[in-house]
């Protein structure tokens, strides 16, 4: 079957990095959050390569564990992130470019922490009526 | 399987999912519904807080494909747990009641939930001489579907039969099969259609319903938007093909083997609107232009009447050389019957 190895569109590669420089506007004045779908979006694979190199590699690459893996990463730019979400089989099941100061799902949620906090409580409880034993 | 009080976060919870877990579900599910990514936190706060959905599941004139296609899920995801959350009230292949037990558990199930839950149709409802066509417990489905249908919230037609009477309603459809839209005219429908339908638009609508207490926008023929709102042809990965003019003459031919273009095959894609090409099959595996058939238009009403038939492109040509086809296959015939003959009447020669 043959390959076809579409040319990227660079106006839309520039319309996005737009895109991305109001979002971070917003997140700086505002503090309000945004992102790109880029599967929703009707981007080539060359498209979404050039797109990837524009934003270069920034300092943190963080990968998540649940439900499959995902990898989100700063990109060169502070405050803009990439995140590439797959399913336990690996398909990507979302990818999107995020401007926050850090990821939402980074964020440890108060449901875990407080179901964190139980577990060790029971944990050393577990230890300590061990230890009086 | 009754309702209880536990909301989904706890049970995902027990099952050793975070709420990390939950929010990439609901930004895949964001993604999946063409939802805005700003959605997904909203959507994962809604699932974690929400209660079980009943379901009432109604099979009518129906071959059981599309229930096997749903319930064909892989690992235990958190999409095959929304599955297990949903409270199937009733559904009789599935059920171990039978007879009366069963039509009691449904007439419970509807009172309990009386104006609350999703009722599920898969299957035509046929109408000919009274609907005698298709009866549970003695009952007709028309009869059944007026019975109950007021009381639901909303109703899902399930598969191309329940959504426009798909393969029972064809010409010259004996039994006076319809779709589910047919017979109730006064509730909020939701037409997934398709031979089978695909299992994840299925999951998408339910969580949409569980997550925002409303069905999702739908088109012209009441199918969800997010997942009808482009044809198979525009997201086909054999599309440049199409563009370029390069087009499978046959199914065999060096076209064919290259992969281009099956509209000269009678391929439906360009006229077709589902999820085919983006989502797949089998665990996202293919879909059938990927394995080499054109593409049925099987989410479109009356698709198995169309004119021409399934091989007979939408332009009008011919399709496929069937009759050089036909030739070749009876000259191989031909000649493996006299091949066959020659080395019987051999073995029959006695030896010298």
């Amino acid at each position: 079957m043959q390959n076809f190895n579409f040319l990227a569109d660079d106006g839309l590669v520039d319309a996005l990095l737009m895109e991305l420089a109001g979002l971070l506007d917003t997140l700086i004045s505002d503090h309000r959050p945004g992102a790109i779908d880029l599967l929703g979006l009707p981007l080539s694979a060359a498209c979404l390569a050039a797109l990837e190199q524009r934003l270069g590699h920034g300092e943190i690459t963080a990968t998540l564990t649940a439900s499959g893996t995902s990898e989100t990463r700063e990109t060169g730019f502070a405050g803009i992130w990439w995140t590439t979400h797959q399913d336990e089989a690996g398909r990507i099941v979302a990818m999107l470019i995020e401007v926050a100061e850090i990821p939402e799902i980074l964020r440890a949620s108060q449901a875990d922490m407080q179901q964190a906090r139980r577990n060790l409580l029971d944990a050393t409880n577990f230890t300590l009526a061990r230890q009086t034993k | 399987m009754n309702a209880t009080d536990e909301t989904l976060g706890e049970m995902l919870a027990k099952n050793g999912f975070s709420r990390r877990g939950l929010l990439k579900f609901a930004i895949a599910m964001t993604t999946s519904l063409a939802l805005p990514p700003s959605m997904a936190m909203a959507m994962a706060e809604n699932l974690a807080a929400a209660k079980r959905q009943s379901v009432i599941w109604l099979s009518f004139q129906e071959c059981t494909g599309c229930l096997e296609t749903l319930l064909r899920s892989s690992a235990p995801t958190i999409a095959a747990l929304i599955f297990d959350f949903i409270s199937l009230d009733y559904q009789e292949a599935l059920m171990a009641a039978a007879g009366s037990a069963a039509e009691l558990t449904l007439r419970q199930a509807v009172a309990a939930n009386k104006g609350k839950f999703l009722l599920a149709i898969d299957g035509s409802v046929p109408v000919a001489d009274g609907g005698v066509y298709s009866l549970t417990g003695g009952k007709s489905n028309v009869s059944m579907l007026e019975e109950i249908a007021p009381d639901a919230a909303a109703i899902l037609a399930i598969g191309t039969c329940a959504a426009y009477g798909g393969i029972p309603k064809a010409h010259p459809n004996p039994t006076g099969a319809v779709g589910v839209e047919d017979v109730i005219t006064d509730k909020p429908i939701v037409n997934i259609p398709g031979c089978p339908p695909i299992p994840e638009v299925l999951s998408g609508v339910l969580v949409y319903f569980v997550s925002f207490g409303r069905l999702p926008d739908l088109d012209d023929k009441k199918r969800p938007l997010a997942y009808f709102g482009t044809t198979i042809h525009d997201q086909c990965y054999r599309r440049p093909f199409y563009d370029q003019g390069k087009f499978a003459k046959s199914f065999d031919d060096e076209g064919a083997r290259q992969g281009w273009c099956l509209f000269e095959l009678g391929c439906k894609g360009p006229t077709t609107h589902n999820a085919c090409a983006s989502i797949k099959w089998n665990d996202n595996t293919s879909f059938p232009i990927e394995s080499g058939h054109g593409c049925l238009g099987c989410s479109e009403p009356d698709f198995w009447d169309q004119e021409g038939g399934f091989y007979t492109s939408l332009a009008g040509a011919a399709g496929p050389g069937w009759r050089n086809t036909g030739i070749a296959a009876a000259a191989g015939l031909a000649a493996g019957t006299a091949a066959a003959f020659t080395a019987r009447r051999k073995a029959q020669e006695p030896k010298e």
